[in-house]
């Protein structure tokens, strides 16, 4: 079983500091990068940490490095999730590289549709709709 | 225009994750001089082109102190830097000598004041912020094999322990845990009381 400790608490509270700026970047309403075609909710318990990697990964790969804004006190608090999902993100891989964090073949599916979902956007727009979904994960995480 | 010197002595003072980042003043004669902070996680570091992030409380500022606390929020290696400005003159970046991780905060015991009231045992702790927990230790003086252990993980204004039997002192410890670096303080002083009740009373 793959244990690691992370701030969820700090990380909510970043989000939530920004949350409401970041979702009126993204104009585009009708499109979840997380939830379509179904929502996390779907992914089987013995398929979580596999898709709790993924995502860590494509949130420090992918997505912040996109999010810049020009609103200083904005950028401070994506460098702080950012940071709070890197120190997780190695806690993940170190679980995995323990064979803890396996990956079968649904949870890669399900990933492979987030993926596709966020490149079927521009870069940017794809970048800031996943940040603004970031309480889509955070629910998730807590909820099981 | 010359260079301002660089501002030197660039420190962190870290306790109970409150961190504050210091440095010598630059003194030029006649003039005030201004001082700017800016930091970079390691995911700057490793994903964002080693960008820096400027931190506007601490953007031209007088003083020789900037709380960075807010900023330093993850568990990762910090880099910090500040630099010196008076007019259009500025220095070259002072760099903090290492990196800062939050990891090394120094943990001090929490105030803590034991109340008998009555027969009940109370403690009442200090709040220090919603990153910490406490370890309250409680035991029958002379029976330190039985002592009793309760975490309290949300600072209430006084926490209930025991109800006291008349006579014995009962003593209490406290240590303060932190979730995100996963360390504890040392334990504080032990305090002991003793019930406060008059004679015992049988009601028939």
């Amino acid at each position: 079983l793959c244990r690691i400790s992370m701030s969820m608490t700090e990380i909510r509270s970043g989000f939530s500091a920004i949350k409401a700026n970041i979702q009126a970047r993204d104009p585009i309403r009708t499109l979840s990068i997380l939830s379509y075609p179904h929502s996390l909710h779907k992914v089987k318990s013995s398929d979580r940490c596999c898709i709790t990697h993924q995502l860590f990964n494509f949130y420090v790969d992918k997505v912040f490095k996109h999010c810049k804004t020009e609103d200083s006190y904005v950028n401070r608090k994506i460098s702080s999730i950012a940071n709070s999902f890197l120190s997780v993100k190695r806690k993940l891989r170190q679980c995995h590289e323990q064979n803890k964090c396996m990956c079968g073949q649904e949870p890669t599916e399900k990933f492979k549709q987030i993926l596709a979902n966020y490149e079927g956007l521009n870069v940017t727009s794809a970048a800031i709709k996943s940040l603004g979904e970031l309480d889509i994960l955070l629910d998730w995480m807590e909820k099981s | 225009d010359a260079l301002l010197p660089a501002p030197q002595n660039i420190s962190i003072l870290s306790t109970n994750m409150k961190h504050f980042l210091t440095w010598s003043p630059v003194i030029i004669q006649g003039e005030t001089v201004r001082y700017s902070v800016e930091f970079q996680g390691e995911y700057e570091r490793e994903y964002a082109n080693e960008s820096w992030i400027p931190i506007c409380e601490c953007s031209l500022i007088t003083a020789t102190v900037c709380n960075i606390t807010e900023d330093i929020s993850a568990t990762v290696a910090y880099n910090l830097r500040v630099k010196a400005d008076v007019g259009a003159r500025r220095s070259e970046w002072g760099t903090l000598k290492g990196f800062f991780n939050r990891i090394t905060t120094s943990l001090t015991p929490p105030l803590m004041k034991v109340i008998a009231d009555g027969y009940h045992l109370l403690v009442e702790l200090e709040d220090m912020g919603p990153a910490f927990q406490f370890c309250v230790l409680y035991w029958k003086k002379g029976q330190e094999s039985r002592m009793q252990q309760k975490v309290v993980k949300e600072v209430r204004s006084v926490v209930h322990l025991d109800t006291m039997e008349a006579g014995p002192d009962y003593c209490v410890k406290a240590q303060t845990y932190v979730e995100a670096i996963n360390r504890s303080s040392s334990f504080s002083q032990t305090q002991c009381v003793r019930a406060q009740g008059g004679r015992s009373m049988w009601l028939v």
